[in-house]
């Protein structure tokens, strides 16, 4: 019996079993979640963000969702840029000023688009920036005013 | 019935019989509760499940609302249709629009039944309303929704609000939503019927329902459906404020789980009962070879012992107690036992012969002395009476001297001139007392042969008699009781029955044995051609004498002859000797034969009717 012969086929049959046991033991099918804080960046509820936009009603908001669930409902006065889109020229038309107060929001705590946007957003110089974690989601509970297209 | 007259087994019957039925009916009570209780189960579940269903509706019609009543909210026309309206009184306009999604529909017109829009002021006080949909809701918002929006900050305010709450003639469910969004000018009620969605709880549930007002009147149809497969469970949709506003009944499909519950109550009460008949029999058992069986057992032997078969002695075999019992009870018989021994051999170790005649002046007791003296064995001794062992008439003295000295009236001494079994005649001193047979009176008389050179023994055998009177009283009694056990007092047994019989009766036994008798030996000499001496010897049933060198059958001879027969007849003997020649005689059918046959048979059912007579309790 010549086991040196085997032993590729072994090799790979023990990194099969390998993979697979990791990918089974793997939380897979667990969400991700946006960080707790982002340096920098001010957290807000949703009625702390009502507060700003009463207080400014110019204050850029930056929906970072896809355009299809921007559709659906949407704060009023929101902007849809997605994080993937979002360049920073874009933002710049959207916000100009770079110290004054900008909104960002996505779909909730299990979004990382807002959080993506928001890191792009503070490595181009975006200095004040308000950020809605809860997102869509809490707004929605809350059933504070929506607009849909 | 007393239950004292029960015996211990039919007592442990009585009671196993009913730990059995009890088991029954325990059973056939579990089995019904049990069905109760999954049933019961069921009805919870499903009761929860329609309430889920019920407010998985609600939410629908919720988003619904909400959608619709946030699409008008910021439609701009309406917002300053609004504002004009407030400010100039003209709600033309303002009535169009919000009649628009009446007539063109909206995007979640089929879902929804829509029966009004109402506009209202951001004081909640009412500004217009469609003039499509329903009417005679009134002015103002639904008490529930104003009180909570009154009782909200500015910031809240902004939050839609929802609720199912009683209008003056159905339910309803509204959603306020702010009129111009984050900078409102009013407020915007959707006011949905919630009928048109309630039937969605079936679709939830997958199960018939049944939707009815809290007027009872039944707003939906439902297919038929038998009431043995389906169990209706009922749950209340109440309003927001707590008031009643549906009653919906699910009809849950029982049919699989009602065969599934009667399977397992089959097996459940079978298993049951099976194993508590198997349990009981098993007890039954245990109670029967280790309680009721001993105990019988021991009652048998207890009988037994008191009739005298006093050389039994107890079964011990059984629980503990039984050892017990039976070691006392046997102990007691062997001290009765021993003290019967110690009578009768204080009677037969007394050199004196002592014999006791009963009224009739037969023997009834008579000790070893008294055989030697005489001559006779112990079966020749029972048939004699005072005329074949003294020449002296003994009755006669006694007689005399109870008329001439009444002190002494029970104690006689005097010289009795004796029978021997051989012939010769010979003198004694007696004393002779009167004594207490059986309720009787009787004689007991001590015998001392009269020698030359010796006195008569007066003295001594008066106190001998007087030491053993009272022994033999004690035996007569156990004699009496036990007429096996002491061969000296056999005829005791006789005498019991004979002691109570009346003259009469005695008289009839008398004339039938003598006559059974003389029919036996009729037969015996014309079939068989022997003599009566030959009846005698080869019967062994009676006595041959041997008188001066002739063979003699002296006791035969007296029941042969009504005048000489015993007052008390042995009826066994005489039922023996008649059997004992039928059976010699058995292959001759002749008159002879069959007449002692049927006078036999006559012997029989007099002596047996006489006995059992006796035998009843008085």
């Amino acid at each position: 019996m010549n086991i040196f012969k085997s032993f590729p086929l072994f090799f790979l049959m023990l990194s099969v079993f390998l993979l697979l046991s990791v990918s089974i033991n793997s939380p897979a099918d667990e969400k991700p979640i946006a960080p707790e804080s982002i340096e920098g960046v001010n957290i807000v509820t949703a009625e702390e963000a009502i507060d700003l936009i009463l207080a400014d009603p110019g204050m850029p908001i930056i929906d970072s969702r896809k355009k299809t669930e921007y559709v659906k409902g949407h704060i009023e006065g929101a902007v849809n840029i997605s994080n993937i889109e979002m360049t920073s020229d874009v933002l710049q038309k959207v916000a100009p000023e770079k110290n004054n107060a900008i909104l960002f929001y996505c779909n909730g705590v299990h979004c990382l688009r807002s959080s993506d946007a928001i890191h792009k957003a503070l490595s181009w110089g975006y200095s004040n920036i308000v950020w809605l974690r809860g997102g869509w989601q809490e707004w929605k509970e809350k059933q504070l005013p929506v607009l849909a297209i | 019935m007393r239950i004292e007259s029960l015996s211990i087994k039919s007592a442990t019957k009585a009671i196993f019989s009913m730990i059995a039925l009890v088991a029954v009916v325990l059973s056939l009570s579990a089995g019904f509760y049990f069905r109760q209780s999954a049933l019961d189960a069921q009805m919870n579940s499903l009761s929860r499940v329609i309430e889920v269903a019920a407010q998985e509706m609600l939410k629908q019609i919720r988003t619904n609302a909400f959608e619709l009543g946030m699409k008008l909210g910021h439609s701009q026309k309406i917002v300053e249709a609004a504002r004009t309206t407030v400010e100039t009184g003209q709600k033309e306009t303002l009535i169009a629009l919000l009649d628009d999604p009446f007539i063109t529909g909206f995007a979640s017109f089929s879902d929804i039944n829509l029966v009004k829009l109402r506009v209202f002021n951001l004081d909640m006080e009412y500004i217009a309303e469609s003039s499509q949909g329903a009417q005679g809701i009134g002015e103002q918002l639904p008490p529930y929704l104003q009180s909570i929006i009154s009782n909200r900050d500015k910031k809240d305010r902004l939050k839609a609000i929802d609720a199912l709450w009683l209008s003056a003639e159905r339910p309803l469910f509204s959603a306020v939503v702010l009129l111009g969004g984050l900078r409102p000018e009013g407020y915007l009620e959707v006011v949905i019927d919630p009928v048109l969605n309630l039937p969605d709880i079936s679709k939830i549930t997958q199960t018939p329902v049944s939707i009815f007002s809290m007027a009872g009147e039944q707003i939906n149809t439902v297919p038929d459906h038998s009431e043995d497969e389906y169990l209706p469970v009922e749950y209340v949709l109440y309003t927001s404020d707590g008031l009643p506003a549906f009653r919906i009944v699910g009809l849950e499909d029982v049919a699989n789980l009602s065969m599934e519950m009667k399977r397992t109550q089959v097996i459940t009460i079978t298993g049951f009962l099976l194993l508590s008949l198997a349990t009981l029999l098993f007890a039954l058992w245990l109670f029967n070879r280790f309680m009721l069986s001993p105990l019988s057992s021991m009652a048998g032997n207890m009988i037994a012992m008191a009739r005298g078969e006093l050389g039994l002695s107890i079964n011990d075999k059984g629980l503990s107690e039984f050892h017990v019992l039976a070691d006392s009870f046997n102990a007691m018989a062997n001290q009765v036992r021993m003290r019967t021994n110690d009578l009768e051999r204080i009677l037969d170790l007394d050199e004196s012969a002592i014999i006791c005649f009963d009224q009739d002046q037969e023997v009834v007791f008579f000790n070893k002395a008294a055989k030697l003296l005489f001559g006779y064995s112990n079966d020749e001794f029972r048939d004699l009476g005072m005329i074949e062992l003294f020449v002296d008439d003994v009755s006669s003295l006694v007689s005399n001297v109870e008329s001439t000295d009444s002190n002494k009236v029970n104690k006689l001494h005097t010289l009795i001139l004796c029978k021997h079994m051989d012939g010769h005649e010979f003198q004694c001193t007696g004393d002779i007392n009167t004594i207490d047979v059986l309720e009787q009176s009787g004689q007991a008389i001590a015998l001392n042969p009269v020698t030359d050179g010796e006195q008569p023994q007066s003295a001594k055998n008066e106190q001998r008699l007087e030491a053993v009177e009272q022994s033999i009283s004690g035996l007569l009694k156990f004699a009496k009781e036990n007429p096996s056990l002491m061969l000296g007092l056999d005829n005791i047994a006789d005498l019991s029955v004979a002691g109570v019989e009346s003259a009469t009766e005695k008289a009839v036994i008398r004339e039938k044995a003598v006559s059974v008798m003389s029919l036996a030996l009729a037969c015996w000499e014309r079939e068989l051609g022997k003599s009566k001496l030959d009846l005698a010897e080869e019967s062994r049933i009676w006595p041959v004498y041997i008188d001066k060198s002739t063979p003699t059958t002296r006791t035969l001879d007296k029941y042969l002859n009504l005048e000489i027969c015993p007052k008390n007849p042995r009826s066994k003997r005489v039922v023996d000797t008649a059997e004992f020649v039928l059976r010699r005689a058995e292959n001759k059918n002749s008159r002879a034969r069959e007449a002692l046959r049927i006078e036999l048979v006559a012997f029989r059912q007099l002596v047996s009717g006489v006995k059992s007579q006796i035998l009843k309790p008085s």
